[in-house]
């Protein structure tokens, strides 16, 4: 029962750093269905760095934990670059852009990771191995029953990510760039008249959107799948989405539908292992996540409302 | 120092194919109400977004309290203590007053001497301050979606008010007010001149300038024809200088003539998305050979009930008669073809397909019938037969005929094509959503002249406007509409513009 | 001559191949091909190779250009046949991806589309023992029948219950892909490919190693489909009642609506129809291209589908030609990888940045007609 609220967390939370991501974005009027191509590219850069400074400098890859976060931060910032560009500045259609960074970011990691492989470390790798990053328990606590699982086994990560997440309640609600971000999702022109620039706005959003979709990509990698390869587009980015439109584009409500998801990932695996079935079946119980998302969002899509301007292009002439 | 807040020099502005500004030196005086008289794109809007920091001119210098100015933005010229008031307001509809205002001037606290948050409670009270000493009565702490449009009207001059601006452009700020709500407003604006401000006013309407105005410009086609003192000019002169010609816009009809009853529609009930119920229990007949015009204030309920009677929105109670026959439950297109045609309000979102080109567009609604097409196969010729007969019949002027894309079209010729589609349908029932919307002047006279010989030919005709001046024009009968509800049926020579007004507002109420 | 002059008279020739608004959706992709093999050639470079010779290589491979060697049985020919063996499934997908942008939709859910109907007809004709006269036909039928179920689902749930069809389609592909991985690990595994069963040479669609004039060829049936498919969509969106239907809603669903088209009703017509031509994808791939389903891999022609669908306007004869081209891209770089020993994965590069560029298309096309109203009021202002 432990590892279902273990693994449930684990899961839950960078699928909710990926979310909020999302949030940013599409509260300032973008529609972000990158989230995958970022939360990838991010990965694949996170590991890449730690891989190289593990190789140069002869440390051990399990304690280059935070240089690998802070660089798939940057790269999935970077990469988000081009969804900013291209739905922004050239006033592409957000729906393709966020296809196509997607399709890019899957062929360009899957390329430059075995081509420096190749090349940096002469193997035929198709993957950054990196290993699970350490746990902790935090002793009084773990020992109460039940929540106690909560603090047990838990991954720094997971920390950060609430920490983060806090801070990003903070900026998108209280502060004067959250007020203008969320302004620019409703109604840009406002936000213009009132001599703010809404691109400027637009810009920032999409760039934490691939930050913090960047950081939960690499906390995957250092987690479920201990290692960077083209498994790591399992489709979390799209989970993120569902988990944003069920939690109306706010912070609190998406945690608890990520919750929803980390539980239903966990408790799968834990009913088709404790009824030792043969390993095909868990094939059968890797579906739940995804089932779940479907039947949520035939309950929620229609009664829940995204920003007002999402997916519009802004063009300043237009009334 | 000379005696003028603001002088603009010869200033001339041209967008791609027309002179919008010709060499207009207008000069205002501090504390006075100069009013900017025009049509639609005589080029009064152009000339105050040079000076707003929209647009910057071509030729010609602006000064602003004696100094030379290049006002680059609307923030420079916030800087430079000008405000606008927006005829489309722009307010973000899930904010209180207090955010809408502050945005983009956030005043700022610290939580902890660390964490900088934008100081909502200290704004809410400035806020409160600064309306009750313009008599502008607003609570602060509302959402925008919870008011009406006159209230949101004050909250967009209140946004100029807290950027401290000295000189307040107003652009049409009356097309959208009831005539109680203008009263108040014009009050308002004279409030404000007595305490100091400059004020700017773009119109139309000549009772307003004749009301409240100093000075007036009247601009023609871009070209200044000349500044007037208002008290000794008459509302009729004016009315010329601004045409330039002589016009009529009361049109001239004949006496309608009723005959038998084309719709019906009984206990009508509309709910929106949220469940709540905009239409609430509306009844009225339209008769062949009736115009019968909804007049109300923006947002009460009128586009729900054309888009009920057309079949674009589903009926919550009611029904719903077309010639004596029951069309609550038919779909879009059988209402069509018994008989309905619809202008709607928004022609590039709802009335055309833009990337379509004219002959599409013209043949929307029977594309799928003989002749158009047959067994499902379309018949292309056709298409173009008919909209090359048309493009000539209703003067749509397009650059490459009949295969020009609407979207590269003008507004008044986009609307001709509706107009046309829908004319040609020839229903016993056509429903006009604010037809004279951004068309100009010209091609208004010509839209009521469509209405008035569509209804002597025996064609039941329903309005929804806005404009009052046009309702009291061109209706036969007026129902007023208020909060979803129909206030007062009448013949429109029982009732004044007054009393209009006062339906318009619910301050009168009539249970029938 | 001021510099500034000079920029804008360089920007000029530039834009002046492009400027035509008649031949847009023509040079317009033709501009994106150029710029995405000159990034390529770049990234070549930097690996330290020779990208002509590199680019040359893919041409042999796919069978345009002759290889110095051929193996026995094999030729030019034969390279040029598993070419369009490989491109047949392409046209199929590219074409549901277009149909499906047509009424404004996003099919991104093809690769599942694709496996379903694939799995059915493996399972129900694959190994039936039924004459290939009614095995061939029943697999396109069963093909068409379980990708249009099954789009026709996505269309269904955005209509009913406003759920984007991008993330419904991804969520459908994990389901399927899960799914048919479970039944094929359970019953119709061959323990020694790890893959499904092969099926019956009756059933399946590509007739293989076919011996003519001493060379043995894959001849792809499918192909031949495929191109009279693309025709006859071509002929539903310009000449029917259907299809002005779907474009309607495509280009404004509320205009449709006011007009008395039942939006509902053609998204998902819309998608039944992209949902039956990925079935047939689905078929001429796992019962053409291959003849066996690798269980938990979704094919990347569903992606690449849509690479090829924007590259060719989603027009459906752009569409062939786009997919001959991407087609070109895959099926050399094995050869390409051999000889200029440059990692296969480029391929998907190449084909992404051929994405990534063609999404610029209208970026391009508005910078066009702006220069070009540009260039119309200096001419008036000069007169």
């Amino acid at each position: 029962m432990d590892t279902v609220i273990i693994d449930g967390l684990s899961f839950a939370l960078p699928l909710f750093i990926i979310a909020i991501g999302g949030i940013y974005s599409e509260k300032s009027g973008i529609t972000n269905l990158a989230l995958e191509g970022f939360q990838g590219f991010g990965a694949f850069i996170g590991a890449l760095s730690a891989v190289l400074i593990a190789n140069v400098s002869g440390t051990e890859i399990q304690n280059l934990f935070y240089v690998a976060l802070l660089f798939s931060m940057l790269g999935g910032m970077v990469f988000s670059i081009i969804h900013a560009v291209l739905s922004i500045k050239f006033k592409a259609d957000q729906v393709i852009s966020g296809v196509v960074i997607n399709i890019l970011a899957l062929a360009l990691t899957t390329f430059l990771t075995a081509q420096i492989n190749a090349f940096v470390f002469g193997t035929a790798s198709d993957k950054f191995q990196l290993g699970v990053s350490d746990r902790f328990t935090i002793e009084g606590l773990a020992n109460i029953p039940v929540i106690g699982a909560v603090f047990t086994n838990v991954y720094p990560f997971e920390v950060i990510i609430i920490v983060i997440a806090f801070f990003a309640w903070y900026l998108l609600y209280k502060t004067k760039f959250g007020m203008r971000l969320r302004a620019s999702g409703e109604n840009p022109h406002s936000v213009d008249a009132a001599g703010v620039n809404v691109s400027k706005i637009r810009f920032s959003a999409v760039l934490i959107s691939g930050l913090l979709a960047g950081l939960g990509g690499m906390c995957f990698a250092y987690s479920i799948s201990a290692n960077f390869s083209s498994n790591i587009y399992m489709g979390y980015g799209f989970l993120a989405i569902a988990a944003l439109i069920f939690g109306n584009w706010r912070i609190l409500p998406t945690l608890a539908a990520c919750l929803l998801f980390g539980f239903a990932k966990s408790g799968g695996a834990f009913i088709a292992q404790s009824m030792a079935l043969p390993s095909s079946f868990t094939d059968l119980f890797m579906i739940l996540p995804y089932v779940l998302t479907l039947l949520l969002l035939i309950f929620f899509s229609k009664s829940n409302r995204a920003p007002r301007a999402l997916g519009e292009i802004y063009d300043k002439g237009k009334r | 120092m000379s005696d003028y807040i603001i002088e603009m020099k010869n200033i001339t502005k041209r967008f791609p194919g027309i002179v919008a500004n010709d060499d207009v030196s207008i000069r205002i005086k501090k504390g006075e109400i100069f009013a900017l008289l025009g049509e639609n794109g005589a080029g009064k809007s152009t000339l105050m977004s040079i000076l707003g920091g929209m647009y910057e001119p071509d030729e010609g210098e602006v000064y602003i309290r004696g100094e030379k100015v290049q006002i680059s933005s609307p923030t420079h010229a916030a800087k430079l203590n000008i405000g606008m008031v927006h005829q489309h307001f722009k307010l973000v509809s899930d904010y209180t007053i207090t955010e809408n205002i502050i945005l983009g001037v956030e005043p700022i606290k610290k939580f902890a001497g660390l964490f900088p948050y934008v100081d909502i409670r200290n704004a809410n009270r400035k806020i409160e301050e600064l309306s009750k000493n313009f008599g502008l009565e607003v609570d602060p702490t509302k959402k925008i979606s919870d008011l009406t449009v006159s209230m949101q009207q004050r909250v967009e001059i209140l946004k100029v008010l807290y950027r401290e601006a000295e000189i307040l452009i107003f652009d049409e700020p009356t097309a959208v007010l009831t005539p109680q709500e203008t009263d108040f407003l014009l009050g308002i604006i004279d409030g404000l001149r007595n305490g100091g401000k400059t004020i700017i006013l773009i119109t139309h309407k000549l009772d307003e300038i004749k009301k409240i105005a100093d000075r007036c410009a009247v601009l023609n086609k871009g070209k200044l024809v000349e500044v007037l003192d208002v008290k000794e000019t008459s509302t009729k002169k004016m009315a010329q200088l601004m045409v330039g010609r002589e016009v009529n816009l009361e049109s001239d009809k004949a006496p309608a003539v009723f005959k038998e009853e084309v719709l019906k529609v009984e206990h009508l009930t509309v709910k929106n998305e949220d469940g709540f119920e905009v239409v609430k229990d509306v009844s009225f007949t339209i008769k062949s050979g009736e115009i019968f015009a909804i007049a109300g204030v923006a947002d009460n309920g009128q586009v729900e009930i054309a888009d009920a009677i057309a079949g674009l929105t589903k009926v919550s109670g009611g029904r719903i008669f077309l010639n004596g026959m029951d069309i609550t439950n038919e779909s879009i297109r059988k209402r069509t073809e018994y008989g309905i045609s619809y202008i709607p309000e928004d022609r590039q979102s709802f009335g055309l397909v833009l990337d379509f080109d004219i002959s599409t567009n013209l043949a929307l609604k029977q594309y799928y019938r003989e002749p158009f097409a047959r067994k499902g196969i379309l018949n292309k010729e056709e298409f173009e037969q008919v909209g090359t007969k048309l493009i000539d019949k209703y003067d749509i002027r397009s650059g490459q005929g009949i295969k020009t894309q609407v979207r590269s079209m003008s507004g008044g010729n986009q609307q001709k094509t509706i107009i046309a589609r829908e004319i040609e349908l020839q229903s016993p029932l056509m429903i006009f959503v604010q037809p004279t919307r951004g068309v100009d002047i010209g091609a208004i006279e010509n839209i009521h002249k469509m209405m008035i010989q569509e209804r002597d030919q025996g064609k039941a005709i329903l309005l929804v406007s806005l404009e009052l001046e046009e309702i009291m024009n061109v209706a036969d009968t007026i129902g007023v509409i208020y909060n979803g509800q129909l206030q007062k049926i009448a013949s429109s020579e029982s009732l004044t513009t007054n009393e209009v007004g006062e339906y318009m507002m619910g301050a009168k109420h009539e249970q029938r | 001559m001021s510099k500034d002059n000079r920029k804008h008279n360089l920007r000029k020739n530039f834009i002046r191949p492009i400027s035509n608004e008649k031949w847009q959706p023509i040079t317009i992709p033709l501009v994106s091909i150029f710029i995405s093999f000159i990034a390529a050639a770049i990234v070549i470079l930097i690996i330290g190779k020779n990208p002509f010779q590199a680019f040359y290589n893919l041409l042999q491979g796919a069978g345009i250009m002759p290889k110095p060697s051929y193996a026995g049985y094999k030729g030019m020919l034969t390279d040029f046949l598993s070419l369009l063996n490989a491109m047949t499934p392409l046209v199929f997908a590219s074409l549901a991806v277009a149909v499906a942008l047509k009424a404004g939709l996003f099919n991104i859910g093809v690769s599942g589309q694709m496996l379903v109907s694939g799995f059915l007809a493996t399972i129900i004709v694959g190994y039936s023992g039924l004459d290939a006269i009614i095995a061939k036909p029943l697999v396109l039928v069963i093909g068409i029948a379980a990708g249009g179920l099954m789009g026709g689902l996505v269309g269904w749930l955005k209509y009913k219950f406003n759920i984007n069809e991008v993330v419904s389609t991804i969520m459908l592909n994990y389901i399927a892909q899960y799914v048919i991985s479970f039944f094929i690990q359970m019953y119709y595994i061959d323990p020694i490919s790890r893959q499904s069963k092969y099926i019956e040479e009756a059933a399946r669609l590509t007739l293989v190693n076919v011996e003519i004039a001493n060379l043995k060829m894959d001849i792809p049936l499918g192909f031949i489909l495929a191109i009279f498919t693309a025709i006859f969509l071509k002929f539903v969106m310009d000449k029917t009642v259907v299809g002005f239907e779907i474009k309607a809603v495509g280009k404004n669903r509320n205009a449709a609506k006011y007009a008395g088209i039942h939006v509902g009703r053609n998204t998902v017509l819309a998608m039944m129809i992209s949902g039956g031509l990925a079935g047939l994808a689905g078929v001429t791939y796992y019962l053409g291209y291959f003849s066996s389903i690798q269980p938990k891999v979704l094919s990347s022609i569903g992606f690449d589908s849509i690479a090829v669908s924007l590259l060719g306007n989603s027009h459906p004869i752009g569409v062939i030609f786009s997919s001959f081209l991407v087609s070109i891209i895959d099926q050399g770089s094995t050869y390409m990888s051999s000889q200029a020993g440059i990692r296969q994965e480029i391929s998907s590069v190449i084909i992404g940045l051929i994405l990534l560029f063609s999404a610029c298309g209208e970026y391009l096309k508005q910078k066009v007609s702006r220069l070009k109203e540009k260039d119309l009021d200096q001419k008036k202002g000069e007169s």
